[in-house]
């Protein structure tokens, strides 16, 4: 069944006809050309779709696009500012935390969703928050230095 | 792997949730958080036309304390549920068992009451239907035959959800509602242990899951979940072990429920080895030479992809860490 759903996206209403079997992920993707969500297993286990739900991460693979009706969805593509990145793109690209990027759209959401919970996360709060988020190339250990680098600043702000 | 054609309803009120279970029969389905059916759906395990979202009936949101027990809606998240201050301090185990369910993405949309109605798993059947269609269907997708057991007639997928041995342990009970009214449960009888039906309501009663109670523990007594799997954030458990401990003023064991996720077409509960214990002077000789016995008790199969001698050794060791974190060193906590 076809209907239009109406919901906050990157901080401006959207209207947008969806067919009810489409996931987020399809919609962000092939009806609003936002690609920078990424379609990975399809299937809850990697994190390359992740979209923050009213400020929390989750897999958009997973969600019914029905189901955001009234809800905001926040994407990689309302990350940046107009002129600048986001002081996590800016930390995560100085860190060498990205090497081929297909899981850095949704380490960088999940990394904004932590750090806005949680200004001064452990190493192991950050391993658990970014243990939804596969990342194929880094090791993650550079993920995690951006983000404890990112937490310290916070700190001196 | 794109969704069936579906259509999808949210209605507002329990009623008619129900009403629209009874006209659409079985070409319909309960969605909570989605996190495991998304999947069957798009693996055409499932194929309904109807998806009956449970997100706008605002009680199945409650956590509350009432007559000595906590109440809980069962579309709660395992968020929710780990994070909720009254969980972490009455029912530790329970929340523990939350955070310990796949990835904080997933947890942030996966419900209690998904979990409890969860349907089993195996590594023949949890797959893509082009993946399946390289084989004979085996008997839980309908054909005769069972891959694992090589037997016809039988499915064994494993029962493997999370919190359900942690709320059996705990005593819990179910609320059920259907169109004729709502019935009470202990949380025990729901399983069929059937692993094709595994529970009262994918056995095909029309009824949903509303509530769920669990009864406030005494001080004394002691909860904990042990949990293996190989990828933290991926794998669902090849054993998960529950364990509530009521120790007398002598360290003798007045109480024990140990429970097991895992192992079996439903949740296994180990009684030989409960026979063992009750009464005794609780030490760590007890505790090594129960946890194997207990290990002994149940029957694992290869529905994963590692050998039962394995699994079964793996629950020996998650319940000695179990017994021996909810007694203490020689039955002193610490
Ligand atoms: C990558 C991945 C890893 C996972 N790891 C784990 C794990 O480690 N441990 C674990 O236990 N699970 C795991 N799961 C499975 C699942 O995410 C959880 O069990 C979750 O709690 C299910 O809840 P849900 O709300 O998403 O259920 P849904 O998918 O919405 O529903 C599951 C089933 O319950 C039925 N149902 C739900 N609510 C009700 C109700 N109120 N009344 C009647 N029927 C109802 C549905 O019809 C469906 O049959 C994993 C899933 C994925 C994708
Ligand atoms: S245990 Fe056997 S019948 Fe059941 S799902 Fe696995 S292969 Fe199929
Ligand atoms: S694409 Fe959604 S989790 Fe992998
Ligand atoms: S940078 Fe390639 S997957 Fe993470």
């Amino acid at each position: 069944m076809e209907r239009t759903i109406e919901f906050v996206l990157n901080g401006e209403t959207k209207k947008v006809t969806v067919n009810d079997n489409q996931t987020l992920l399809e919609v962000l993707r092939e009806k609003l050309d936002l690609t920078g969500t990424k379609k990975g297993c399809n299937q809850g286990e990697c994190g390359a779709c992740t979209v923050l739900l009213d400020g929390k991460p989750i897999n958009s693979c997973l969600t019914l696009a029905v189901r955001i009706e009234g809800r905001s969805i926040m994407t990689i593509e309302g990350v940046a500012g107009k002129e600048s990145l986001d002081p996590v793109q800016e930390t995560f690209n100085e860190k060498g935390a990205i090497q081929c990027g297909f899981c850095t759209p949704g380490m960088v959401l999940t990394t904004k969703a932590l750090l806005a919970e949680n200004s001064n996360p452990t190493s192991a709060e950050i391993k658990e928050a970014i243990s939804g988020n596969i990342c194929r190339c880094s090791g993650y250990i550079k993920i995690i230095e951006a983000i404890q680098s990112l937490a310290e600043e916070q700190e001196v702000m | 792997m794109h969704l069936p054609d579906i259509v999808y309803l949210s209605p507002n009120k329990t009623t008619e949730a129900l009403e629209v279970i009874e006209d659409c029969g079985n070409s319909c389905s309960v969605i909570a958080g989605g996190t495991d059916l998304m999947v069957a759906l798009k693996q055409r395990l499932q194929t309904p036309k109807y998806l009956i979202g449970l997100e706008n009936i605002p009680e199945f949101k409650k956590i509350e304390e009432k007559d000595e027990s906590i109440r809980l809606g069962p579309m709660n998240t395992l968020d929710e549920i780990s994070s909720s201050d009254l969980i972490k301090t009455k029912l530790p185990a329970l929340s523990q068992a939350a955070r310990e369910v796949g990835s904080p993405l997933l947890r942030s949309q996966a419900t209690i009451g998904g979990n409890v109605c969860l349907n089993t798993r195996c590594r023949f059947y949890n797959q893509s239907q082009f993946w399946r269609s390289t084989r004979e269907k085996c008997y839980k997708a309908g054909g005769s035959y069972c891959h694992v057991t090589k037997q016809k007639e039988k499915c064994n997928a494993a029962f493997v959800a999370d919190l359900v041995p942690v709320l059996i342990a705990y005593g819990a009970n179910i609320k059920l509602a259907g169109l004729a009214g709502e019935k009470m449960l202990s949380l025990k009888e729901f399983y069929t242990g059937d692993s094709c039906f595994p529970n009262q309501i994918l056995n095909g009663d029309r009824v949903i899951l509303t509530e769920i109670d669990i009864p406030i523990p005494k001080n004394n007594i002691r909860s904990v979940y042990k949990k293996f799997r190989f990828r933290r954030s991926i794998d669902f458990p090849l054993v998960g072990v529950a364990v509530s401990l009521d120790l007398d003023e002598n360290n003798r064991c007045r109480d024990i429920n140990i429970l097991l996720t895992g192992v079996g077409s439903a949740p296994v509960e180990i009684k030989k080895a409960k026979k063992e214990l009750l009464g005794q002077r609780w030490d760590d000789e007890l505790v090594s030479s129960v946890a194997s016995l207990a290990s002994q008790e149940i029957r694992p199969l290869k529905t994963n992809l590692v050998s039962p001698r394995y699994t079964r050794e793996i629950a020996s060791l998650k319940i000695k860490e179990a017994l021996q974190e909810a007694g203490g060193k020689n039955g002193k906590n610490y």
